[in-house]
């Protein structure tokens, strides 16, 4: 809780103060405590307190390139059905950091109305999670919204000089596959090592800034990467020929899901096409409204896929293929690329969704286990894409599905929100695992990198631990008759599960 | 009480100055503009001991004339009534159309403005709520002969402060009821019973429970207590086929009882003699509020509902059963005593009495309605 | 907008209000900031935008004393919000005052299913009171189309009610007691946890008043046994008039259903390009019929209400086979108001109520009026009590579309007046309607309701200027408490 609460504001007269605490029954200023359910977080997050202040943007709020559609921001009612969704709304109980509220301080800024630091500090509040599509009965398409106005911010906003370091190394690091392979090396030394419990146990690790302590403790485990054949042969007959977009974060930390999804691909009649050279497909830049860059990266991957000759892209991670989709609208206003980024948006497919299209061929093994499954946020409300794997699970003899309570609710991860506003997110982590836990399932199926991490990572703190696996680990298992102990035991211990066992942290 | 047709009326023991009886709202506008001393009305007279005897009574006012139905729309559901209309003569019209006010109090020949002002009810309290779920308009008369009404004509209606809630078991300290408007309920086609007896205040409580815990949906679940022991009464009134259906239930779910087609005589009506209360009190604590009562008391209880009738003994020791019954919300009331006695007629008063007190000096600053009858002397 | 409307000195009495404010309750929970303040201007109704000079977003019941407190000595006035979801505008903040709101009050105090009774502070949301009594076999009844996200506490200033209030009533029959803060920072217990109380029954008068008698703090809920069996049918009519007649039928043959919702063509438009709920094809009327209660009696009155349906030439019944059915049929119903924006620009909704009997005539009133305005209109209604909901649909592009609009919402409330009806069935009074208390109720009969407002608020500082067209001078004060009254601060008095 933040020291100012109690201190009386700069300036007051030590007669007012004093008038105003017998007014309600102190007797002196100090007397009226403060504090309540609401978590700290919420202090920072109303009034900024504590936190360091983005500056408003220079002159006017937005300019000419791409702001927020006035018309897509009066399809807005303002009913509040999206309120009970907004992970933040859901924290902090304010107006401001709801979507109807961001959606206000859009117009605001669009109409030339009032815009300052703290609009700034409640858009960037945002997750990006887009419950709220999913939630709002007049199809107000506030994805479009915010991506605009994230861009607006990058371009016209300064940031404080940590924030801007912390971006900075952010969007220099992940996005690029090859420098996140280099770190892997020292990443698995130092999980080796035990320097992590040691800097836990001494305290030296809550000393760091929270979003470095918040990489530390998500980075998992490291396993051997297993190469990936360029040309991978359909079992039986070729139903598609598909490309696999091998991801940034999941291909660096995840090289198994990537193994076992060109495996369960190739075994329901796929020919899986990996091109070599692919570049990260710019879901975190796009996200974060870093326009140039996430163009770059979406005309690479164009390039490289059409090159690739496929009747489908697939991607695995689910940021990553709400992204793909998304290519169509991000280069609408680029000649020469328009049509082509509708090409490759129409065939992009998560490949849950793509094998529910296509229809099971390959005999699935029984897993007699239950799941957990976890909607990822740009899977079911970006993509929409939530019955596809829950019936390739059931098709599974022996799975059964157990639904998590606040479904809808983000676990907090939000492509790289836990690592820039780490003290929602682990709020947010904790509801998420305490949803998981409830449900007594033996094992979390996820679709996303990044769920997978916030939700082991917070499960660990907990004290808990559970099997977490990606729905085509689950599928390839399945196919290949893997015994279900064995799944479960690599799910809990194998890569990607979570190195930091420190005990859980002081806030 | 007795309010007889000649001069010679007493209302809770106290002698009015002079009565009148006018015959329409315009007569009682004008009767209160005319005269400045204190006003009491009353209807038929069947619940004056309900409230603490008037500190002073310049002129009964006699609702007994106002007895129109002055609209029924069976299609709606609705009827409006002036407030001298015997609810006995109103249920009777509205069975023409099979419909009927879902308010079952047993004073006989009792008026619409008394119910209303007494706030009295009977056990398909159970079902159907008492007069604050059933009075969906009224007009009153007030200190100054302002005639104003509040609700209105549909059951769907937030236009304004409800006021007729307000003038619910205010025994006319707010102004005098002129006319009521109800909302209405079909009649049931059948009707029938189950009765248990219940051996002490445990399985009282314990039977009443499984009824509340079940799926079944009695009109009324009335417990006779005769001081020890008694029996328990469920009502079904709906279709035969559920009647039957849900007595049989019932009959298993409570392990035994007796069908019948009619509830018991003394189905409702209110016991007498020693000091008469009213209780109130959370439901599930009625084991424990009937512990609590001194010995030789009797009455019923809606056992489902937390509302109890019960005559106790002339010299118990009320405040000390209030006392008792406190930690569930309890309050005991008085409606009748021996004329002699002087008791506590309402109990204590609660944290808002400060607002009530306030409400009362708005609406009748001079003090003439009613003086003296409500809690805490208002 | 900030110092448009007031004085400099007006301004200046609110800033130093806040500070006051953050001594006493915490800086986190005051916000001046005008980029916030904003977000803040208007509830569910987009049609009256006000700044407020302070949001005060309370987080326990002291929160809201102290800031009345402080608001009484200043002589400032407040509003208090929940969720922001009223349609009539009484959330909406008063130029330069207060706004306290209460979405952080979100705690379930006590869940009591042997009483059948639930304590809950007023944040907390109505879906979460029935999702709460759940494993207890208990549900909270009043059920307003936007209970996943308004708050008890709104619910209790309007008196909120919903699609089953037909058989099971409204807000005020399901609250048993309140915790009030009063204007001058009193804190009282309305009601309780017993069915009756001594006294004048002020829990009676205070819910539905609109947040103009206090601020409600905690709420203590009635619940209700889940019952043994629920039935829910949709039916499909070729005409709005079979679909009325076949509400009369069911009434007259002395069945209650739990629910009877009525949507037209427009309506059914809406919502199936909003949730493709799927209703039945080319209906210009559908129905949506609830039943619950003992299984016998719910089997043996839907067999009767279909035959109803049928006589009335219903071309389709559909019957839900389960609880997803059920929910399905529901969403179409519950989501219509704001899917009609995906087939209009913009849109307004109405709330009146009708007698039953009045419906087939009245709704070829309206259609006839909103020929003659050029503008057309969707309906939905709780078709069992006459609660109407006109959704008139216009384009706020079009050079004086809105003022018709809003003139032709007016025209039909004028209508429900006529019918005997009322001008607000749920959605409140508020903002929006006070111009037409006038029309329903005499000034004696407004006065007589601002008697209460003058015992409760003298200084009438809770939520002014909601509610009554014209505000009383109250009684035994001589007039309003206005800015000069109000005492030096310096001087460190107390009133």
């Amino acid at each position: 809780m933040t020291a100012d609460a109690n201190q009386l504001p700069e300036g007051a007269s030590r007669a007012t103060d004093q008038a105003a605490a017998e007014a309600v029954g102190a007797r002196r200023p100090v007397d009226l405590g403060q504090g309540g359910p609401i978590a700290a977080s919420a202090a920072a997050a109303t009034v900024g307190l504590g936190m360091p202040g983005s500056g408003p943007p220079r002159g006017a709020a937005f300019d000419d390139h791409h702001p927020p559609d006035p018309a897509l921001l009066d399809d807005c009612v303002h009913c509040g059905f999206c309120l009970p969704t907004c992970p933040t709304y859901v924290l902090w109980g304010e107006e401001m950091d709801s979507p109807r509220g961001r959606i206000d301080i859009m117009k605001g800024a669009v109409q030339g109305d009032v815009f300052d630091a703290s609009s700034v500090r409640h858009l960037d509040q945002c997750l990006g999670c887009m419950a709220c599509v999913t939630a709002c009965p007049s199809g107000v398409q506030y994805d479009k919204l915010i991506e605009a106005t994230r861009a607006q911010l990058e371009r016209r906003v300064t940031r404080p000089p940590s924030q801007r370091w912390l971006r900075r190394m952010i969007y220099g690091l992940f996005p690029y596959p090859r420098r996140l392979r280099a770190l892997r090396g020292p990443l698995r030394a130092y999980q080796a090592s035990g320097l992590g419990r040691l800097l836990a146990r001494s305290g030296l690790l809550g000393k760091l800034p929270e979003p470095l302590q918040a990489m530390e403790s998500l980075a998992p485990r490291l396993g051997k990467v297993e190469k990936l054949a360029e040309r991978t042969p359909a079992t039986g007959t070729k139903r598609r020929t598909v490309g696999l977009l091998t991801g940034c974060v999941q291909g660096t930390f995840f090289p198994d899901v990537n193994a076992a999804t060109v495996r369960v691909l190739a075994a329901e009649g796929c020919e899986v096409v990996v091109p070599r050279a692919q570049s990260c497909c710019g879901a975190l830049s796009a996200h974060a409204g870093r326009e140039p860059e996430a163009l770059a990266f979406a005309k690479r991957v164009i390039e490289t896929f059409e090159a690739a000759g496929v009747d489908n892209i697939v991607a695995n991670a689910a940021g990553c293929g709400s992204n793909l989709k998304d290519f169509a609208h991000q280069l609408r206003d680029e000649p020469g690329w328009a049509k082509r980024a509708e090409a490759l948006s129409a065939k992009a497919r998560d490949v849950a969704e793509l094998l529910d299209e296509l229809g099971p061929v390959a005999t699935r093994h029984p897993l007699p286990m239950t799941v957990a499954y976890q909607d990822a946020c740009h899977l079911g409300h970006a993509q929409g894409v939530r019955t596809q794997p829950r019936r390739l699970l059931r098709g599974i003899p022996g799975v059964e599905i157990k639904e998590l309570r606040e479904a809808e609710i983000c676990c907090g991860s939000a492509g790289t929100y836990n690592l820039l506003h780490p003290g929602p997110a682990r709020e947010l982590g904790e509801r998420k695992a305490g949803a998981v836990l409830a449900t007594g399932a033996q094992v979390m199926v996820t679709a996303n990198p990044g769920c997978w991490m916030q939700v082991a990572t917070t499960l660990a703190r907990m004290g808990q631990r559970l099997p977490v696996a990606h729905t085509v680990q689950v599928l390839d298992a399945s196919i290949r008759g893997v015994p279900v102990d064995r799944l479960l035991r690599r799910a809990l211990d194998g890569p990607g599960t979570v190195v930091s066992t420190a005990a859980p942290r002081r806030r | 009480m007795a309010v007889r047709s000649d001069n010679n009326t007493v209302l809770a023991g106290v002698t009015p100055g002079g009565m009148a009886t006018p015959a329409s709202a315009g007569e009682v506008a004008d009767i209160l503009r005319s005269t400045t001393g204190t006003v009491v009305p009353v209807g038929a007279g069947t619940k004056t001991g309900w409230a603490a005897a008037p500190t002073s009574c310049d002129l009964l006012l006699r609702t007994t004339a106002l007895d129109r139905v002055v609209e029924h729309v069976p299609g709606d559901l609705v009827v409006v009534a002036e407030a001298g209309v015997p609810l006995e003569t109103l249920q009777g019209q509205l069975a023409e159309h099979n419909q009927m006010l879902a308010l079952d109090p047993p004073e006989p020949g009792a008026t619409l403005g008394g119910i209303v002002g007494a706030n009295a009810s009977g056990p398909r309290r159970l079902r159907f709520g008492t007069v604050r779920d059933l009075l969906i308009g009224v007009t009153v008369v007030l200190a100054d002969g302002t005639t104003a009404r509040a609700g209105g004509k549909v059951v769907k209606n937030v236009a304004g402060y409800d006021l007729g809630k307000l003038y619910t078991g205010a025994h006319g300290a707010l102004g005098v009821l002129v006319s009521t408007t109800w909302r209405l309920h079909p009649l049931p086609a059948a009707a029938g019973t189950v009765t248990v007896p219940v051996a002490d205040a445990a399985e009282a409580g314990r039977l009443a429970n499984l009824v509340a815990r079940s799926t079944l949906t009695p009109t009324a679940v009335e417990l006779r207590w005769d001081g020890g022991s008694g029996e328990l009464v469920v009502l079904f009134e709906s279709i035969p086929a559920s009647v039957e259906a849900q007595s049989a239930a019932a009959i298993e779910l409570l392990g035994g009882g007796e069908r019948a087609d009619e509830p018991p005589d003394w189905f409702g009506e209110r016991p007498t003699g020693g000091v008469v209360l009213r209780m109130a009190y959370e439901p599930h604590a009625l084991p424990r509020v009937l512990a609590a009562l001194p010995a030789g008391s009797a009455g019923t209880a809606s056992a489902c509902t937390g509302v109890a009738y019960l005559s106790v003994p002339a010299d118990a020791d009320l405040a000390a059963l209030r006392a008792a019954i406190a930690p569930y919300d309890g309050s005991a009331v008085v409606l009748g005593k021996p004329a002699d006695l002087d008791v506590d007629h309402w109990g204590p008063v609660a944290d808002s009495f400060g607002l009530m007190t306030r409400v009362k000096d708005q609406f009748d600053p001079g003090r003439r309605l009613s003086p003296g009858r409500l809690l805490g002397g208002l | 907008m900030v110092g448009m409307t007031d004085t400099e000195q007006a301004s200046a009495r609110t800033l130093e209000l806040a500070e006051r404010l953050r001594a006493a309750i915490g800086a986190a929970k005051v916000l001046t900031d005008p980029a916030q303040l904003r977000t803040y201007e208007c509830d569910g109704l987009e049609a009256f935008r006000v700044r407020p000079g302070v949001v005060v977003l309370a987080e326990h019941r002291d929160d809201v004393v102290r800031t009345v407190k402080l608001c009484a000595q200043a002589g400032i006035p407040f509003v208090a919000r929940g969720s922001g979801t009223g349609l009539s505008g009484g959330a909406v903040p008063v130029s330069d005052g207060v706004l306290i709101v209460l979405s952080r009050l979100r705690s379930i105090v006590d869940v009591d299913p042997d009483n059948a009774r639930m304590v809950v502070e007023p944040g907390v949301i109505n879906l979460w009171v029935t999702r709460e009594a759940a494993p207890h076999d208990q549900l909270y009844a009043p059920d307003p189309s936007s209970q996943q996200v308004c708050s008890i506490g709104g619910n209790v200033a309007e008196n909120s009610g919903g699609a089953h209030c037909l058989k099971y009533g409204f807000t005020v029959n399901h609250v048993m007691g309140a915790e009030v803060v009063l204007a001058d920072g009193e804190v009282v217990h309305l009601g309780g946890s017993a069915p009756e109380h001594p006294g004048l029954d002020l829990l009676g008068a205070f819910v539905g008043s609109e947040g103009t008698l206090g601020v409600v703090t905690q709420v203590t809920v009635r619940l209700l046994r889940v019952p043994e069996s629920v039935q829910t049918m949709l039916v499909g009519f070729h005409s709005v008039a079979d679909a009325a007649g076949t509400v009369s039928d069911i009434i007259a043959a002395g069945i209650l259903p739990a629910a009877i919702e009525m949507m037209d063509a427009l309506a059914i438009e809406a919502a199936e390009a909003a949730v493709q709920c799927n209703y039945p094809e080319g209906a210009e009327a559908v129905l949506v019929i609830e039943l619950d209660g003992p299984q016998v009696e719910v089997d043996e009155q839907f067999e009767h209400v279909e035959t109803l349906a049928r006589a009335r030439h219903a071309f389709e019944t559909r019957i839900a086979a389960d609880a997803e059915d059920r929910a399905l049929m529901w969403k179409g119903r519950k989501s219509a108001f704001a899917a009609v924006g995906r087939i209009s620009p913009s849109y307004y909704v109405q709330d009146g109520v009708i007698p039953r009997t009045r419906l087939p005539e009245i709704l070829a009133s309206m259609s006839s009026l909103a020929d003659e305005a050029n503008l057309r209109v969707a309906n939905v209604f709780h078709a069992g009590d006459g609660n109407l909901h006109p959704l008139i649909l216009f384009d706020d592009a079009v050079p004086g579309a809105p003022k018709a609009a809003e003139e032709l919402g007016f025209a039909i409330l004028d209508l429900c007046i006529e019918a005997g009806g009322s001008i607000t069935g749920e959605h409140g009074v508020g903002l929006e309607k006070k111009s037409k208390m006038a029309g329903q109720f005499t000034a004696e009969d407004l006065d007589t309701m601002q008697l209460v407002r003058c015992a409760f608020d003298p200084d009438g500082l809770a939520n002014p200027g909601k509610l009554f067209p014209t505000p009383r001078l109250c009684g035994e004060r001589p007039g309003v408490r206005t800015a000069d009254t109000a005492p030096d601060p310096a001087l460190g008095e107390v009133f």
